[in-house]
């Protein structure tokens, strides 16, 4: 490491200089600085290690959300007249029309706009910024897994939950252990999509001084003045947390099509 | 036992049952034949209320169920229903499927509703299946558990909608089988079909539906040698 720094403190006015170093003598000089001097890479740990929170606390709301919006907005359109009485009927309106409007909101305005509305104007006098971010990322991707959610239980044969029924089963019982089991396996792929998007929108948060990834590089680079490895370097940060991702989803969904074996 | 009085449905503007009054006694086996759009799918599946009735009573065993303030799922815990198309849950396995509804409604504990679905597996020659998927069974075998899914529940009455219109030729007689069994044992049946032959050797009771109506009823060998009514004998020239 401290064999590191020499060959820094070497090379680097050189670099400044003007004078001819080959190439890796470049790279390595860049790369220690962005990563290594002053021990950044500290910086880069924690930020990710807020991507990594806010992206599971904004997932958790998020599911929380969308598989209440979801059930709210099936079990409205798959009321039939008569079936229930008119009194869950009234009370079912407004919150299915609050539902409807929460999707509607969410999805037509611009993640970036939400955040800075969320961040500068409703929780304006909040120093907490990145819990201010991870509540406006898990409202926001709340909506989306809804329309996930809804198609999913949507997919799904009304004869399942009929025999349910017939069996003497309740709406909850049926929706806990036929439905939503079956729904989930459906939906797992679109899931892991909406996951991934959180992941990487993470980085926005950065707009509202959210401390994550891209924060982290930004006021490195705002010292070095130099971008290129800082941003390089927490692409290759977040196409590595992808993929990590993305294989644990490949594993859950190959367990989940154990009952497809034939 | 069940108790049909004044019972309409209509779906939109579509009138699919019209005015039905009818009387099952506990034991019968009624057979429900007609032609496809008849109503008689719907009139079964009004009798443990998965559809709502427009208008009309249901009264099952004295009990109004047709009456909003009704406990449904405590009815339907007594009245087992056999689909055309099987409804297994394919995300659990055979034991699962038939343990899944006496435990939860609490009418076994787990060990009680294993030792019953083994005996009742045991019965239709299944039981080396129990911890197989429904996706690994033949049509034929996951009807037969499926009608051993709905006895787990020690149901009063079954109510089977076209249990075989779905399998394959060869498959329908061991389904039948099965039902044919029951039916000795003296459970109280309502069967929607068009196996003819099981409505002949089975049924106590042949209802022919046509336009959501109740055209002529009499008991089997009455009903197949001396059709009354011109629908029925015009349906009969054609199915036979």
């Amino acid at each position: 490491m401290e064999q590191l720094a020499v060959y820094y403190e070497l090379w680097k006015p050189m670099l400044r200089a003007g004078e001819d170093l080959s190439f890796w003598q470049e790279f390595f000089v860049y790369f220690y600085q962005a990563f290594l001097e002053n021990n950044r890479w500290l910086q880069y740990l924690e930020g990710m290690g807020t991507t990594l929170l806010v992206t599971a606390m904004a997932l958790v709301l998020g599911i929380a959300l969308g598989l209440i919006v979801a059930m709210v907005r099936t079990a409205y359109d798959q009321q039939r007249p008569g079936q229930s009485s008119s009194l869950t009927r009234c009370l079912m309106w407004p919150v299915n029309f609050l539902c409807k409007v929460y999707v509607t909101i969410i999805r037509g305005t611009p993640m970036m706009v939400q955040l800075l509305i969320m961040g500068l104007v409703i929780f304006k006098s909040s120093r907490n910024f990145t819990m201010v971010g991870a509540l406006t990322l898990g409202i926001n991707s709340g909506a989306y897994v809804a329309e996930i959610i809804r198609g999913g239980l949507m997919s799904l044969d009304p004869g399942q939950s009929e025999a349910g029924r017939s069996l003497g089963l309740g709406y909850i019982d049926t929706m806990r252990f036929i439905v939503i089991p079956q729904a989930f396996k459906a939906i797992l792929p679109a899931l892991g999509n909406e996951f991934i998007i959180l992941l990487k929108d993470t980085s926005l948060i950065t707009v509202i001084g959210g401390k994550e990834l891209l924060y982290a590089a930004q006021g490195i680079y705002g010292r070095t003045y130099e971008q290129m490895f800082p941003l390089i370097g927490i692409a290759c940060m977040y196409l590595a947390l992808v993929m990590v991702f993305s294989a644990l989803q490949s594993r859950l969904e190959r367990r989940l099509r154990q009952s497809d074996r034939r | 036992m069940i108790d049909v009085k004044n019972l309409s449905k209509s779906f939109g503007d579509h009138l699919v049952l019209d005015d039905i009054s009818e009387h099952i006694y506990p034991g019968e086996k009624v057979v429900v034949i007609g032609p496809s759009g008849s109503g008689k799918s719907t009139f079964l599946r009004c009798l443990n209320l998965l559809e709502q009735p427009t208008a009309g009573t249901i009264t099952f065993e004295g009990t109004e169920i047709t009456d909003p303030k009704v406990k449904i799922n405590a009815i339907r815990q007594q009245m087992g229903m056999v689909f055309q198309h099987f409804n297994l849950f394919p995300n659990m396995t055979i034991r699962k499927n038939i343990t899944l509804a006496p435990v939860r409604t609490g009418l076994m504990k787990q060990e009680e509703a294993d030792d019953t679905a083994t005996a009742l597996l045991q019965r239709v020659g299944l039981e080396e299946k129990a911890d197989a998927y429904p996706n690994q069974l033949s049509g034929g075998q996951k009807q037969r558990i499926a009608i051993v899914r709905a006895l787990a529940m020690k149901p009063k009455v079954m109510l089977f909608d076209e249990p075989t219109s779905a399998l394959d030729p060869e498959m329908v007689g061991e389904v039948l089988d099965v039902m044919k069994e029951l039916a000795n044992e003296g459970m109280t049946m309502v069967v929607v079909t068009h196996e003819m032959g099981f409505a002949r050797e089975v049924g106590s009771r042949v209802l022919f539906m046509d336009g959501g109506k109740i055209v002529e009823q009499n008991e089997p060998k009455t009903f197949f040698d001396h059709p009354q009514h011109p629908r029925t004998q015009l349906f009969l020239s054609k199915v036979l």
